[in-house]
């Protein structure tokens, strides 16, 4: 039988796992409006910030009062640890998805879906969207099989923003009526990326929470 | 009680789950006399001695009614005493131990005015510290401590964390104790024993972050024990 505190300790891992989920999942529908400039996709992304926001809160708080009834040792500490870093970058990731829809909303008729495609956002956003996933099944499972290879997909989505950029600086010179779009479109790539690093830091924490080791990965 | 009890019962009972060994025993012993306790077997003669030791307290299911007191030393005494063993006579050297001894213990400003008065009628807090003032007064070079900070409120047991943390300036500590807060708070070295083994010793922000046995943290996060 699961003492109380083990009990809370596995709410807490849930819910906190729950929160990253619905951020990965308004990141994947932010891309899906993205691709087929579904205005009302985007605006479903964009009122669930609150939700996040309010889930966000109550896990700080779930972790806080863990902290302060049971005081954690050891695996428990680096747990709930991991718990706190992991609500903050899922947060930072579902407010990125909320960002891309409010850009797909201000783009509205001026969406240029060639653009979009042949500066390869959709192969970037389904890399950064199955590191995230990765990331957070290896914080439910503790199999760090899962985010072995994140520096190295890290640095694939990396190159891949600057060959963005590079990209998209080469339309504009070439159309300036691009300008607007494109500038939307590197602002996106940025915002992928930061998404990409966040996941990489819920990787550096799951391999903490793990092994008790800290490692960088980046 | 008379000046000359050391040691009296007052309504003593004590039960062993169910059964009542002891009813209602008032007493009171001499001190520097010898006090025979007769009567057949199984009359509570044992149990009652084991009420002045407090081994009773060990047994599970036992049950302790009324008070035992003890007519122990003043508190000047209580610190002087070991010195006095150690063969310290002078009247003004012991008097300049018992002021060092109190202050490291950091006790000197609550008792300085009162150090003719019983030692039990200090609080608890200051008990736990003027034992560690009697160990000070022989100036030892290791302490060991057996749960010092047992049965005391939150504000006493941080005087006593704070002075162990002066005391190791000076002395080399070892605590034994059950608080695994307190363990990971006092000390810089952590040693788990378990079952006449030593599974794990280290450095305590590494044993408390990421013990090294898995033993060790099943212990510590309270998945056995």
């Amino acid at each position: 039988m699961m003492d109380k505190f083990h009990g809370d300790l596995a709410k807490l891992k849930s819910g906190v796992l729950g929160m990253g989920l619905f951020a990965e999942q308004m990141l994947s529908d932010a891309m899906l409006a993205l691709g087929g400039s579904d205005l009302d996709l985007a605006r479903d992304v964009k009122e669930r910030k609150t939700r996040l926001s309010e889930e966000n809160d109550a896990l700080e708080e779930e972790a806080y009062q863990t902290i302060a009834l049971y005081q954690p040792v050891a695996c428990d500490m680096r747990e709930v640890a991991c718990a706190l870093k992991v609500i903050t970058s899922a947060e930072r990731i579902g407010r990125y998805g909320k960002d891309i829809a409010g850009v797909v909303l201000s783009l509205g008729d001026a969406q240029t879906f060639d653009l979009v495609t042949a500066l390869s956002l959709p192969h970037m956003g389904d890399l950064v969207l199955s590191m995230i996933d990765d990331s957070l099944r290896a914080y439910e499972t503790c199999d760090l099989d899962r985010i072995a290879h994140h520096s190295e997909r890290d640095d694939v989505v990396d190159s891949l923003r600057q060959t963005i950029f590079r990209e998209g600086i080469t339309y504009m010179m070439e159309d300036p009526r691009t300008i607007t779009p494109c500038m939307n479109y590197l602002m996106i790539a940025r915002y992928l990326e930061r998404c990409a690093d966040h996941s990489c830091k819920i990787a550096e924490k799951v391999h903490y929470m793990v092994t008790g080791e800290r490692v960088e990965v980046r | 009680m008379d000046s000359s009890t050391i040691i009296a019962t007052d309504r003593l009972s004590l039960w062993y789950g169910e059964t009542r060994a002891l009813e209602d025993v008032s007493v009171e012993v001499p001190d520097r006399k010898v006090t025979a306790l007769i009567g057949p077997s199984g009359c509570g003669k044992s149990t009652l001695l084991r009420c002045f030791n407090r081994m009773n307290d060990l047994l599970p299911g036992c049950r302790i009614g009324g008070r035992v007191v003890f007519h122990g030393r003043n508190i000047y005494e209580n610190v002087a005493y070991g010195p006095r063993v150690h063969g310290i006579r002078d009247r003004r050297e012991l008097d300049r131990i018992v002021e060092w001894s109190l202050r490291r213990a950091a006790l000197w400003d609550e008792v300085r005015d009162r150090l003719s008065r019983p030692a039990v009628s200090l609080s608890g807090g200051q008990q736990q510290r003027l034992c560690i003032a009697r160990t000070l007064a022989v100036e030892p070079e290791v302490i060991l401590m057996d749960e010092p900070c047992s049965a005391l409120d939150p504000i006493a047991t941080a005087k006593v964390v704070g002075l162990i943390d002066e005391l190791k300036k000076q002395y080399c500590v070892i605590i034994v104790t059950h608080n695994m807060q307190q363990a990971a708070r006092v000390s810089d070295c952590t040693g788990f024993m378990y079952l006449g083994r030593l599974v794990e010793f280290g450095e305590t922000a590494q044993v408390f972050e990421s013990p090294r046995n898995e033993l060790t943290e099943n212990y510590i996060t309270g998945r056995f024990g």
